[in-house]
């Protein structure tokens, strides 16, 4: 299934969900030629903003990415304030809310490393180049250590652009 | 509100894996708008799910 990024990401933004990209989705913002499956964010776990991702993203059928179908998920704010990182499959595709990052925490720790992006007449916030690749190697999984390469190619091939 | 600026120490692990990395694809997506980075990727995850479908075919017509 291929990822609709422009609909969820009018999605979140048209309900006002407080969220920053990050991972895959903030690589390919910054011009990384990976290939990533999913949209990663991380959200504000305020219960304002827990109303508003329910509300928002409760059209397209979230559900547990990989669970068997039939399991008793049910998407409400409670069961994010219960939970803190999920990774769905929505009607518009592959969906990772994050409460935390490991090695970059939760949303307001994030905020300060965060600049806007306009795609898709959508202004968001999206992870800076260089949090990006802190967060990375700051979780320390072997899997990473290309895609950390590719990261700090790129920030040097932008500097050097400058 | 300003962004925070980060310092990236070297890491001669990463560093040994920078050797390898086509540092032409990355200049052509500097090139690009964010946009156009995005949907050059909803190509790219649309031929990635073709050559699935093709490789699945190719499974099933296997000689054993």
């Amino acid at each position: 299934m291929i990822t609709k990024f422009p609909d969820l990401l009018q999605t979140l933004s048209a309900a006002e969900v407080d969220f920053i990209v990050i991972d895959g989705a903030a690589a390919i913002a910054h011009g990384s030629a990976m290939l990533t499956y999913d949209l990663d964010i991380v959200y504000d776990r305020s219960s304002k903003n827990l109303e508003r991702i329910v509300s928002a993203l409760a059209p397209y059928q979230p559900y547990l990415r990989g669970a068997p179908p039939g399991l008793p998920f049910n998407w409400s704010a409670r069961t994010l304030q219960n939970g803190l990182n999920f990774t769905l499959i929505t009607s518009l595709g592959a969906l990772d809310i994050l409460g935390e990052v490991a090695g970059g925490g939760d949303y307001a720790a994030l905020l300060p490393y965060s600049g806007h992006i306009e795609l898709y007449g959508v202004r968001c916030l999206c992870l800076t180049l260089e949090k990006l690749i802190l967060t990375k190697r700051a979780a320390g999984r072997p899997k990473d250590l290309n895609a950390i390469a590719e990261l700090e190619a790129l920030l040097e091939e932008s500097e050097r652009q400058l | 509100m300003e962004i925070m600026k980060t310092q990236i120490p070297k890491d001669p692990v990463i560093e040994t894996y920078k050797k390898d990395i086509d540092r032409t694809l990355l200049r052509e997506n500097l090139r690009l708008t964010v946009e156009q980075r995005f949907d050059n990727l909803m190509s790219l995850q649309g031929f990635a799910e073709e050559l699935r479908k093709a490789g699945r075919k190719f499974d099933d017509h296997k000689v054993s």
